[in-house]
């Protein structure tokens, strides 16, 4: 009998002992590339979101990032499904080509595996919610504010990242459209290049070298201003509107290369993705809408030191 | 017992063999276990998740406790991952043999992909047999026309092959980009997404596996059984010796190119058809990982040295340490490294085990 009861009071106590203990939680986080930093914020984020839920929900939530060095579609559903097998509870993805992910997000989703995209969707697949800007509003706000400095008239050049990126595509195609509201405007090309930050700012180069006669540059992303040098011409004499506001893009504002940013909140990226899997996975509890649609932040000389000083949590430690 | 021993291990690609056995049995031991659910197949063939009652009352899924390598799927996606540069690996591994280099597979796969996707694509999801049929013949036939194109270039300007496959690279790729638009091409037939994804047992997609293994079996005939691999080897080995012996070099050094795109031709055919789309940034640095599965595999990059079989363990091994990094929870920053790094002991590995083959035939011959 006093047996029996020892066992009982130390099988309370095993339990209390496992209600206690922390759910653990792997969320895989599959972002484009790793030489773009703009997902190494996403990351960034991603894990502070992972502290502070953990600490909130008593949870230990761990993020698996798992992204190819060069952006690969292939790799990524690879990515997607090795997850899957290794026993991650939710994935983040930013999809290079959404109709190569289509099936592995799906095959996820039915092996009890939630999806989130950020950043680039893949539309035609089961993810439950989608977190990034409205890209095709996105293009048009850039050639908007960059009508705005080019009064409306000048030789425009759009820097186009790479060219089989859905959420770049649309964005292109909203700066195209824009700029038929300024008759002014005459879009010399659309170019492409792989989104390092050298190879964008040699295209940069090169077009100018072969255009001496553009005026105005509208970067649907800012792979270029990565770079510390991207631009050969004195401040003010080419205009130029980019996407993107980190640390290395906020010199361009100060030195006045750059007059406007437009920073995608890429450390929300991750944080928000990880908010939204981790109501989903433990609380059972959906988004109000599919798409989770994120501002565009206008930086410039009047706010750039404030918006700098968000990039020292922001960034890898 | 020792002579049984060296029976059963004395083969060219032992070595390899061996290592994969020991990255097996490392990672079965330690990745832990995983929760998988359980399927069942229904009435109509399709699978449905299995549901039981938990101590609440309530229906929820069922899952199944496993070793995160060794089980089915995971076995399965390993060779699913592993094949496309496998493929690409053979045809890779009898160029490398014959002494020379192809750094356009890459390309090739993109614009083989992209030229049977806008051919599959225009008969759509409804497409016929014969839809399949043309799109297939269209992206293997791109595939080998590329082939083709580097081996006669090679040949009938006496450039060395590294040149022209690194022109040819840029140039296929620029091809691909331009036919396509930079756009993401899907919207294939049903039936064509279907075999390639055809599933056995419990959801596992073996057809890609299926055809690494004929490619190895068809490499493995070639280079093993007939004259014209033995060919290849020859002039791997001793060009000139070749040539004066008369073989025929330039005809065998353009077969072997050929069969190079034929190879990445296949792979991109098993991509699209798993992928379901294409676009003119596929297959995008395959070149490296190719040539890195043929090296690992034993391929001999003075030529003259290598096997079908070598190759495909060789695109193995890397993909195990590729797959075990994620298995194991590794930081992926390190990923690269330990790739780096074991790819390097392999080819040591297999060399100290080539050397002591060697030394064990010196020993016992008169």
């Amino acid at each position: 009998m006093k047996n029996t009861l020892l066992l009982l009071l130390a099988a309370f106590a095993v339990s209390l002992r496992a209600a206690d203990a922390p759910r653990a939680l792997t969320i895989g986080l599959v972002a484009k590339s790793q030489a773009n930093p703009v997902f190494q914020a996403a990351r960034v984020g991603a894990e502070a979101a992972a502290r502070d839920l953990s600490a909130k929900d008593n949870l230990a939530i761990r993020i698996d990032w798992r992204t190819p060095n060069e952006e690969d579609a292939q790799k990524q559903a690879e990515a997607i499904e090795q997850l899957v097998l290794a026993g991650a509870a939710g994935i983040a993805v930013s999809c290079s080509d959404a109709n190569k992910l289509t099936d592995a997000i799906n095959s996820a989703v039915d092996n009890g595996v939630p999806v989130a995209t950020f950043d680039s969707d893949a539309p035609n697949s089961k993810r439950f919610v989608t977190y990034g800007v409205d890209d095709l509003k996105c293009g048009e706000q850039v050639m908007d504010e960059l009508a705005k400095l080019m009064d409306g008239k000048g030789v425009v050049a759009i820097l186009a990242g790479n060219p089989n990126a859905p959420n770049l595509q649309r964005r292109v195609q909203g700066a195209r459209e824009a700029a038929k509201k300024y008759p002014g405007i005459v879009i010399r090309d659309a170019y492409y290049h792989k989104e390092t930050a050298q190879d964008a700012a040699a295209k940069v180069e090169q077009v100018m070298e072969a255009n001496p006669d553009i005026t105005g540059w509208a970067m649907i992303g800012g792979w270029a201003l990565f770079t510390d040098n991207a631009f050969k011409w004195q401040p003010g004499t080419v205009k130029c509107v980019s996407v993107d506001a980190l640390p290395a893009c906020l010199a361009y504002i100060r030195s006045g290369h750059v007059p406007v940013l437009l920073a995608q909140q890429c450390y929300e990226w991750g944080y928000r993705s990880v908010e939204h899997l981790v109501d989903k996975i433990v609380f059972k509890k959906d988004p109000p809408a599919i798409k989770d649609v994120s501002e565009l932040i206008v930086v410039n000389k009047d706010n750039v030191d404030a918006y700098a000083k968000n990039w020292d949590t922001w960034l890898p430690k | 017992m020792a002579s049984r021993f060296r029976r059963l291990f004395g083969f060219q690609e032992s070595g390899l063999v061996l290592i994969v056995l020991v990255l097996g049995m490392l990672l079965a031991a330690f990745s832990g276990s995983v929760r998988l659910p359980e399927f069942t197949r229904g009435p109509d063939g399709a699978r449905r998740r299995v549901f039981e009652t938990d101590a609440l009352g309530n229906r929820v899924p069922a899952f199944a406790v496993r070793n995160k390598f060794l089980n089915a799927q995971n076995l399965a996606q390993l060779a699913k991952d592993t094949s496309f540069i496998a493929i690409m690996a053979v045809g890779m591994g009898i160029v490398i043999i014959s002494g020379g280099i192809d750094l356009s597979v890459g390309a090739i796969y993109a614009l083989a992909s992209v030229v049977g996707a806008i051919v599959l694509r225009h008969y759509g999801p409804e497409g016929p047999a014969i839809g399949i049929f043309l799109g297939a013949a269209a992206g293997l036939g791109t595939a080998v026309l590329c082939g083709l194109l580097n081996g006669g270039l090679i040949v009938a300007l006496r450039v060395h092959p590294f040149i022209i496959t690194l022109g040819a690279m840029a140039i296929l790729r620029g091809i691909a980009f331009v036919v396509t638009s930079g756009q993401s091409i899907g919207g294939f037939p049903a039936g064509f997404r279907q075999l390639v994804r055809y599933e056995v047992g419990d959801g596992l997609s073996l057809v890609p596996l299926a055809v690494m293994v004929l490619v190895m079996v068809a490499g493995w005939v070639f280079l093993s059984r007939l004259a014209a691999g033995r060919r290849v080897y020859a002039i791997g080995g001793n060009e000139m010796a070749a040539r004066f012996s008369g073989i025929g070099v330039g005809r065998s050094k353009l077969g072997v190119y050929v069969l190079s795109g034929l190879t990445a031709g296949i792979a991109a055919l098993l991509s699209l058809g798993y992928y379901g789309a294409a676009t003119s940034g596929d297959g995008q640095g395959y070149e490296l990982n190719v040539i890195a599965a043929a090296v690992v595999g034993g391929a001999s990059l003075t030529g003259g040295r290598g096997s079908a079989f070598g190759v495909v363990l060789g695109a193995l091994i890397i993909q195990m340490i590729s797959s075990g990094i994620v298995l194991l929870g590794i930081d992926q920053n390190y990923s690269q490294i330990i790739i780096g790094a074991v790819v390097i002991a392999a080819v040591v590995l297999d060399n100290i085990n080539t050397w002591l083959g060697r030394r064990r035939l010196s020993m016992t011959s008169p």
